[in-house]
């Protein structure tokens, strides 16, 4: 028996608008710490983890530990017929192949209920270790957004480079170049508008600009974005959900293809 | 890979050069291998050494089989059958050293590494009882078919045939392999029965009808599954150097186009898209940096999944994904047994090298 319901039913929407055009199908798990999904797109060069803490929920029963696969494109058309304001209640009984939304509008006068089916979905799970990354930029979600929209104009890749001076945006195209440089910058108004560099070790790496934009979709769910790299590791861009969790994109790298750096470069 | 699959050819015409020498060969290398640059891959050829004496049997029925077909095909032109025409003229395509030779040529001017070794990993599923552990078809098709490459994981299979790996060598060798004939009357329906029913192929041999089913008489089965599991293989210290380099630019012109007559135009061309594909950063997959584990919850519902060959939902789920997705990276392979995945494409990626991190 599962039954989790969730005030502000708008968080749902925005995460599946976010996710939808990455994956197709993925598995929801639920357990007693919270909902979460952790999902690769279909050519395994990215990653998105999801998880909404059952604290944020009203009410969140969760009797044992389940996965629901879930087609996401079928559950954004289902999420799309709530209201911003609605309550959002999911519901599933054990042993059933379906699942069930509930919306409710806030004046109690309206209830509508979807019926979604499940689907059996192999999916491989990443164990993703915590690790030190060497830089972390947090920015503004809108700016980044607007950074990645912009260098896809003139480019399919971007190199981010973090250091001393601030953060770097980079791309080249058939057209030109651009880049784009912010500095840190604490001195504002509101806080959410702040861009805080924390590094370690100047880093510099290659991204499809594709997936990044993809990523971007989230930016509705909060104003800021923390951006987290290190060489070796895949770039995480984070999204933090209201109180109750997060939402978090991982990106495998471009491999430079440097003929020197084969020869320098001890084999181990 | 052996270059049986490449020799693109149409009819009984074939691509030769001035001399009269065939050239579909190199025509075929050259085009498929591009490709397979562009996609940002980095194929590594391998060609066959010396066949392992169990697989001289079907070398030599091979060879008996184009005699045939030679014959056929030329009854077939006498009736002017156009199908036929092309089915035997399809199978009495023979690739001499010279063949050979000419692509090795090609591929190292084109910067693309070559091995020599013993036994391959192929458009056949014998690579899969190898313990590669994917097997990709279709890789190497014309992009004119526009056939999806399909994947086959052995894991999985094993997992849905409910068998062990022991079991499913078994399954090969019965259902017919490269090393030895199988037996008449068996094929890969009733194969999977006999072992599901007996377990081994010792055990088959003692209960099965030997009326109905002939078992050969020399049948080296045993030998067979021994090649299967302990293929002669590179050790550590005999480790294959792979290198991609650029392209020698005047060397593939004097070979294409000055010995063998392709247009040059053509040849100047596909030399810039080897550069430009070798110029390309290649994608890395989330696979060569977190290792996969076992998710603890358990799904609402699982469908009781039952599987049989030929089953309305294969039981081997063959994977759709674009050539665009795979790549690799390091050119450098460590310990044998990898070698034959290593030879299908390349698809995993940086780690490689550095060991440990990935269970494929």
């Amino acid at each position: 028996m599962l039954e989790l319901r969730l005030v502000q039913g708008s968080l749902l929407k925005k995460v599946l608008e976010s996710i939808k055009d990455l994956v197709n199908d993925a598995n929801f798990d639920c357990s007693a710490t919270g909902f979460s999904l952790q999902a690769m797109d279909s050519s395994h060069v990215a990653l998105v983890a999801l998880l909404l803490r059952s604290e944020g929920f009203e009410h969140y029963r969760c009797d044992r530990n389940i996965s629901m696969g879930m087609n996401l494109g079928n559950m954004s058309k289902m999420l799309k017929c709530a209201g911003n304001d609605d309550i959002i209640t999911i519901k599933a009984d054990d042993g059933s192949d379906t699942v069930t939304f509930m919306f409710e509008s806030p004046t109690q006068d309206k209830i509508a209920d979807f019926e979604m089916k499940l689907m059996d979905i192999d999916s491989e799970h990443l164990g993703i270790p915590e690790a030190e990354y060497q830089a972390i930029v947090r920015m503004p979600s809108a700016e980044f957004a607007r950074i990645c929209r912009d260098l896809s104009s003139i480019g399919d890749t971007v190199v981010i480079s973090v250091t001393k001076e601030g953060v770097k945006f980079s791309t080249r195209g058939d057209i030109g170049t651009a880049n784009i440089v912010l500095r840190q910058n604490t001195t504002v108004d509101k806080p959410e508008e702040a861009t805080i560099i924390e590094m370690t070790e100047p880093v510099s790496l290659t991204f499809a600009l594709r997936y990044m934009n993809s990523f971007t979709k989230a930016t509705p769910l909060s104003s800021t974005v923390t951006i987290s790299l290190s060489t070796e590791l895949p770039v995480v861009v984070e999204y933090k959900i209201a109180e109750m969790g997060y939402i978090r994109f991982y990106l495998a790298p471009k491999i430079e293809e440097d003929e020197d750096e084969h020869e320098t470069k001890p084999q181990v | 890979m052996g270059i049986k699959i490449v020799v693109g050819r149409a009819g009984t015409e074939m691509l030769t050069n001035e001399a009269g020498e065939v050239t579909s060969h190199l025509q075929g290398m050259f085009s498929r291998t591009i490709r397979l640059l562009e996609a940002g891959m980095k194929p590594v050829y391998v060609f066959d050494g010396k066949p392992p004496d169990l697989k001289k049997q079907e070398l030599a029925k091979r060879y008996s089989k184009r005699v045939d077909a030679t014959e056929d095909l030329a009854e077939a032109v006498e009736a002017g059958n156009k199908e036929d025409i092309e089915k035997f003229s399809k199978r009495t395509v023979k690739v001499t050293k010279q063949h050979n030779d000419d692509c090795k040529r090609l591929l190292r001017l084109m910067g693309v590494p070559v091995v020599e070794v013993y036994a391959v990993a192929s458009e056949d599923m014998d690579s899969l009882t190898f313990g590669a552990s994917k097997f990709l078809r279709h890789l190497m098709d014309p992009s004119s078919r526009k056939i999806p490459v399909m994947e086959f994981e052995v894991a999985k299979i094993l997992e849905e045939l409910n068998l062990s790996m022991d079991q499913f060598i078994d399954l090969c060798i019965l259902s017919g392999c490269d090393y030895c004939e199988s037996i008449r009357g068996i094929g890969g329906q009733t194969a999977l029965k006999l072992i599901r029913q007996h377990g081994s192929i010792e055990d088959i041999l003692e209960n099965i009808n030997k009326d109905r089913y002939q078992i050969p008489e020399d049948w080296p089965y045993q030998e067979a599954r021994k090649l299967f599991k302990e293929p002669e293989v590179f050790t550590d210290e005999e480790q294959v150097e792979l290198k991609w380099t650029p392209p020698d630019e005047e060397g593939l012109i004097t070979f294409l186009v000055n010995e063998n007559g392709f247009n040059s135009d053509r040849v100047t061309k596909a030399i810039e898209k080897i550069k430009a594909a070798k110029n390309k950063s290649s994608q890395g997959r989330l696979e060569s940096f977190f290792k996969p584990v076992a998710n603890t919850s358990a799904p609402i519902k699982r469908k009781e999944s039952k599987c049989v060959l030929q089953s309305p939902k294969p039981a081997m789920k063959p994977r759709m994904f674009s050539v665009q997705a795979c790549n690799s990276s390091r050119p450098k392979l460590t310990g044998g047994r990898s070698l034959p995945t290593l030879a299908l494409g390349l698809k995993y990626s940086p780690q490689l090298s550095r060991g440990g991190c990935f269970a494929t």
